[in-house]
């Protein structure tokens, strides 16, 4: 009854790229004497790709093309072809994740996808992707603790929160390593947000100018401050918000962290500090000194990590795809796999309306929401009915039947819910919506705002894999 | 030796912890804290799951931990003790869950739901309530009366043949039935399935569905059945399946799916999945261990 | 051989042994079932009477089962001493009682004899003794047993730590395993009933245990009981295991319903000395429960306290670290009330140890029979004077898994304290290393499951 799904991981990032390919274990874990429960017990990554330098074509935009081959080669070297891959993420990273970048890797990474569900995700998925790369996550849960993870890499510092296990809160700042590069011994580069650093630092920065560890440690000392004011270690300074980087949700953490890790990039100066200040022509060594000697390091207890720099490419190859559960209707394997579909959560009034059978409400919801997303499809997504009766699943099935009216003619009728009833709804469902297809899964939480990509089936049907893709491009 | 070191150091700290905390080192009794508050002059319920939700363990290392732990498992955790036994609250819950749950086995099924259903009802050569549990020998027998009973009111030989039955907890058919019924009615129609005429059979055990597929010749069968209660819940119910069963079949030819009820699979949802097997079972012809999922 | 007495002036005749025997039991639902039961108290105590007078040699010569058709009847009769045997076989069964009670029977005299004996005297014998005289005598026997650490010592009880979870989640089921530890529970087994009988299932829960075990240093053992052939193919699949387990029945017959075979046992026994974690002898782990089966209708007419000796004769075989009767869990059509539970709890375990097995008991009941916790704790403490190896632990006695009513983690505590029984001794010192017990009792840290929660170095 076991099963695998191959899932790749590719993180494009502002100074580098690197992908994983992950082999995700899938098992019924309830007895023969249950209903059936799959869940996937176990990831072990199969192919550690090198780390690259991204190739860019000036102004910050990444070459695409040159991406997509360096990928390519990278199939080659994992013994992996496009078909055998089943689902995974792209994530666009740091400074580069601007749409434009975003949109361009996504349309040469087609090439590349076979069954591989294409994503771009912005900081905030970022963030929490990296912590669960970097074993943060499960730290937390593990000892029941608070523990903040910071992926400083090159342009920014992602941080997520997680306390026992579920994350508390998530945020990314323009902090990272190459905000300032260095070349033969003078200051090539200094990033727009890395100058408001050193303006607050009282530090003046030129570039051509000389580039002395000592004026530049005032300005990491800075950023790591902002690191510590952003998780309350120490009094918030307007800097703090100055910095923060605009696509991401803003972080207002409510809960004290007890523990820090560090993963990207930087991370590896932070456990193993080097004093070859600019071996990489930047302040990478700079920052991860700077970060050893704030708050962060020592006012609170510094746990190891599982990945330091791949902690993003892994995350995104291990932790981003989960199963539906485990009694779904989904008559039709050849719709799947279906991507990048917004979720439509009904307000709470058109909820209730459709708990009664009216589904008025509801196609108008839908037909609105699809013109302002501009999508074509969408998945309606019924979070608030806890364990409905019968007569309440064949209200809400009259109610979608007729919602289904605001999709285009033959699209198939999409549904997650919340709680376990996805069977009963989508057999309700297929008894009165003739003229489409209809998938009904349980057992994902979205939220508003969310994208979903559903593979296809595993276990002969029994499950969906699913990437729920979290505010992609930020807000 | 490095465990035996590290085991000292976290004990060591461990007893640090609670005497920074000002805790004392004692094993207080009935303190004002961990009592329970009453709203409107009525202790709250103590089998609600907010109330063993709580934690009554007094002092501990680590709180979040502890409420981690209480959500990763329904055992009963996190309860502290009176010396080296239970504490009231703990020892009255136990007691209490304990007295539900033999109250679920030892009553009837309610006649209006029954009604509501539209089953007619049937019962075992048990004759009372009492001798029930004891005699799963009469549990899977039926009189000629009800032989011909069943033969003059139900459809005969239907592709599948749903039934219900009290089995150990009538209160599991109660609480279940309303919903697992017709969605599993409503998905064989779906699919096509000719159904025969639900009934009910008081005092009913599971292989009581042998000698029932053979007077009303199913090709399949499927009773509904209320299990033996624990302390968690009393309504549980599982369904038993079985391809051409007949009396003195082997116990591997039935599929069962338990633990219906609505903190497990709910009823509603179990109905549909049921639904599903069933024409799996009438497609591959078998049912059972035979039958490889 | 006498199979007729008189009793207040009614003559009451028996047909053979096999009707003696199963009629001079205390009532059972069981034997009701089965057709075997005494029809009235006088029938039972004359079919007492009548067995008190058979001799010895009159019940080694009526196996339950035949000796050509049954490979536990064979073990058993094959492995007599004769020597022994030939001291005992002109006793009668009722001399057989009073010499186990009397002083000559001392722990020593027992163990000769005890190499004379065929499960069916045993049964006979317990047939014939009250409640007190079942703890009496089973409480000069001590069987000792090693599989990591020496259970059974005079002054020590034990207790299986059951950390059973409804789905198998193996937090979860590592949270009452903590819990349970912090109650000073588990120095006989850690030991976990799964639901889902998968190798990969029992693989991973028993690779948390080793890890716990590990990483905590703790003296005991550590098992997970899925079916046999489940738990070999673990191990060859590299899954750490002190021990592998069984329910086993009193008839080959019985042993086939449960999907295996002696050479299913034998081959276990082998693989675990090449690839078990526990340094032994003792790796085996027996569970049985009076009328199991008859459940399986492999009884051939025998009332279930026979059948169950004979569970005791065919587990001696494997020289097991442990054996316990689940003994209220098969439900009231087999021990219908608390006072057939504790009849039951206190002749089983008389039985396995004069049988000559390290064994324990799971005190439990079900919520469809007549009992309560109040009925379990008073067997729990019978068994306890009796000097029983080890009782089961559940956190506040309610198995979330079985959904049946065990022994709570608190139980063995206070029995300790109340006989002056300690757990094993290196468990014991350890418990006083990690700050959970101090001069035998319990202190403030005990039930904290917290205290276990660091699995990476240092405190979080």
């Amino acid at each position: 009854m076991d099963t695998s799904m191959l899932s790749v991981g590719i993180d494009i990032g502002t100074s580098t790229t690197s992908m994983v390919v992950s082999r995700l274990h899938v098992r019924n874990t309830a007895s023969c004497f249950t209903v059936p429960r799959v869940a996937i017990t176990g990831t072990e990554i199969v192919y550690r790709g090198e780390i690259y330098q991204t190739p860019q074509t000036g102004g910050n935009r990444i070459d695409a093309d040159a991406v997509a081959s360096l990928l390519e080669e990278e199939y080659r070297r994992a013994g992996i072809t496009p078909e055998q891959v089943q689902t995974g993420a792209v994530i666009i990273t740091g400074e580069s994740s601007r749409k434009e970048n975003a949109a361009l890797v996504t349309e040469r990474m087609s090439r590349l996808a076979g069954e591989f569900v294409v994503a771009a995700a912005g900081p905030d998925l970022e963030s929490i992707i990296a912590a669960k790369g970097a074993g943060t996550a499960r730290y937390s849960e593990e000892l029941g603790c608070s523990a903040a993870n910071f992926d400083v890499g090159g342009g920014t510092t992602n941080i997520a929160v997680f306390r026992g296990g579920q994350l508390e809160d998530k945020g990314c700042w323009d902090v990272g390593g190459r905000l300032i590069r260095v070349e033969k011994g003078r200051i090539s580069y200094v990033s727009p947000r890395a100058a408001l650093a050193a303006q607050d630092a009282g530090v003046f920065l030129r570039v051509g100018g000389p580039a002395e560890p000592e004026s530049l440690r005032k300005v990491t000392d800075r950023m790591a401050e902002v690191l510590c004011e952003a998780v309350g270690l120490v009094p918030e300074t307007p800097l703090c918000r100055t910095v923060e980087t605009g696509e991401a949700t803003p972080m207002h953490l409510k809960c004290p962290v007890d523990c820090v890790s560090f993963s990207g990039g930087v991370a590896d100066y932070v456990y193993h500090p080097s004093t070859d200040w600019f071996r990489h022509g930047d302040i990478g060594p700079l920052l991860a000194d700077s970060i050893r000697r704030s708050a962060l390091f020592t006012a609170r207890k510094v746990i190891p990590v599982l990945e330091t720099i791949r902690a993003t490419v892994v995350g995104a190859g291990s932790y981003t795809t989960t199963v539906s559960g485990s009694t779904i209707d989904c008559v039709r394997e050849d719709l799947l796999p279906l991507k990048n579909l917004p979720v439509l959560v009904p307000g709470k009034e058109t909820e209730t309306e459709a708990g009664l059978g009216r589904g008025g409400a509801l196609a108008e919801e839908a037909r609105w929401f699809l013109q302002e997303s501009a999508a074509d499809n969408t998945v309606f997504c019924l979070k608030r009915f806890r364990s409905p009766d019968y007569r309440k699943v064949c209200a809400l099935a009259d109610a979608l039947a007729e919602a289904a009216g605001a999709l285009s003619p033959g699209a198939p009728l999409l549904v997650l819910t919340e709680q376990d009833y996805a069977k009963a709804l989508g057999q309700a469902l297929r008894r009165r919506v003739k003229d489409r297809p209809v998938v009904c899964i349980d057992g994902v939480r979205a939220e508003e705002g969310d994208y979903l990509d559903l593979g296809r089936p595993l276990m002969g049907g029994m499950v969906l894999p699913v990437v729920v893709k979290t505010l992609i491009f930020g807000k | 030796m490095i465990d035996e070191k590290l085991i000292a150091k976290i004990t060591a700290e461990v007893l640090r912890r609670l005497n920074a905390a000002g805790t004392p080192i004692s094993s207080g009794t009935g303190t004002v804290s961990r009592r329970l508050q009453a709203g409107d002059g009525v202790l709250p319920d103590l089998t609600a799951p907010e109330s063993k939700a709580e934690i009554t363990l007094e002092h501990m290392v680590n709180r979040d931990l502890m409420e981690q732990m209480k959500r990763k498992t329904p055992a009963r955790i996190g309860i502290g003790s009176a010396g080296p036994r239970m504490n009231t609250r703990t020892y009255l819950t136990l007691r209490a869950d304990h007295a539900g749950a033999r109250d679920a086995v030892f009553r009837d099924v309610d006649e209006a739901l029954l009604r509501e259903m539209g089953l007619f009802t049937v019962q075992s050569l048990c004759t009372s309530r009492n001798e029930h549990p004891t005699r799963p020998d009469l549990g899977r027998q039926l009189s000629e009366d009800t032989r011909r009973e069943l033969r003059s009111k139900c459809q005969m030989n239907p592709q599948v043949q749903v039934y219900a039955a009290d089995g150990l907890s009538s209160q599991a058919v109660d609480m279940n039935l309303r919903d697992i019924l017709p969605a599993l009615m409503d998905g064989l129609q779906d699919y096509g399935i000719s159904t025969g005429t639900p009934f009910f059979m008081r005092f009913g055990r599971v292989p009581a569905m042998d000698a029932v597929s053979e007077y009303l010749g199913a090709e399949v069968t499927c009773v509904l059945l209320g299990e033996r209660p624990g302390l968690a819940t009393a309504n549980s119910m599982s369904a038993y399946i079985a391809y051409k069963a007949a009396v003195g079949m082997t116990e591997a030819r039935r599929t069962v799916v338990s633990n219906i009820h609505s903190g497990g699979i709910p009823a509603v949802e179990a109905g549909a999945h049921i639904a599903g097997l069933l024409k799996t079972i009438l497609e591959r012809k078998q049912s059972g261990v035979d039958l490889q999922l | 051989m006498i199979l007729k007495t008189k009793l207040a002036g009614r003559v009451y005749e028996f047909r053979s042994v096999k009707e003696v025997m199963a009629k001079a039991n205390e009532l059972k639902s069981g034997d009701v079932l089965a057709g075997l039961a005494a029809g009235s108290d006088s029938e039972r105590v004359a079919a007492k009477e009548v067995l008190s007078n058979l001799l010895m040699s009159d019940l080694r010569n009526s196996p339950a089962v035949a000796y050509e058709k049954d490979d536990v009847t064979r073990m058993d009769q094959d492995g007599v001493d004769s020597a022994a045997y030939d001291r005992i076989k002109n006793w009668t069964v009722g001399e057989f009682r009073e010499w186990l009670l009397s002083y000559d029977a001392t722990e020593a005299a027992i163990k000769e004899i005890r190499k004379g004996l065929t499960a069916e005297m045993i049964a006979g014998a317990a047939k014939l003794m009250s409640s007190m005289d079942l703890v009496y005598a089973a409480s000069k026997m001590r069987v000792e047993s090693t599989c990591n650490t020496t259970a059974g010592r005079r002054g020590t009880f034990s207790t299986r730590l059951q950390p059973n979870h409804p789905t198998d989640d193996v937090e979860g089921i590592t949270a009452s395993l903590f819990e349970g530890l912090s109650y000073g529970s588990g120095d006989m087994l850690i030991g976990l009933n799964p639901v889902n009988d998968s190798s990969a299932s029992c693989g991973e829960i028993l690779r948390r245990f080793d890890e716990v075990k590990n990483r905590w240093q703790i003296p005991t053992q550590i098992c997970v009981l899925a079916h046999i052939t489940t738990q070999m193919e673990a191990v060859r699949r590299g899954a750490p295991t002190d021990m592998i387990f069984q329910s086993i029945a009193g008839s080959q017959k019985g042993n086939e319903a449960f999907g295996f075979t002696t050479d299913t046992v034998r081959e276990a026994q082998v693989l675990l000395k090449e690839r078990g974690t526990a340094k032994g002898p003792n790796v085996m782990y027996f569970e049985t429960g009076q009328g199991s089966e008859l459940s399986s209708d492999s009884h051939f007419g025998t009332d279930q306290v026979t059948m169950e000796a004979r569970c005791y004769a065919y587990a001696k075989q494997f020289d097991p670290f442990m054996v316990n009767t689940v003994v209220g869990f098969i439900g009231p059509e087999y021990l219908y009330d608390s006072k057939q539970v504790l009849r039951a709890g206190l002749e089983d375990h008389f039985m396995g140890k004069l049988t000559g097995i390290p064994m324990g008991c799971d005190c439990c009941y079900t919520n469809h029979m007549q009992a309560d916790q109040n009925d379990l704790e008073i067997l729990t403490l019978m068994l306890g004077a009796a000097g029983c190896n080890y009782v089961i632990g559940v956190p506040a006695s309610d198995d979330v898994m079985l959904n049946y009513q065990s022994n709570a983690y608190q139980d063995a505590a206070a029995v300790r304290e109340i006989l002056g029984l300690h757990p094993i001794r290196e468990f014991e010192q350890w418990l006083e290393r990690v700050g959970i017990m101090e001069n035998g009792k319990l202190t403030s840290l005990a039930g904290d499951p917290t205290i276990f929660t660091e699995r990476r170095g240092g405190l979080g």
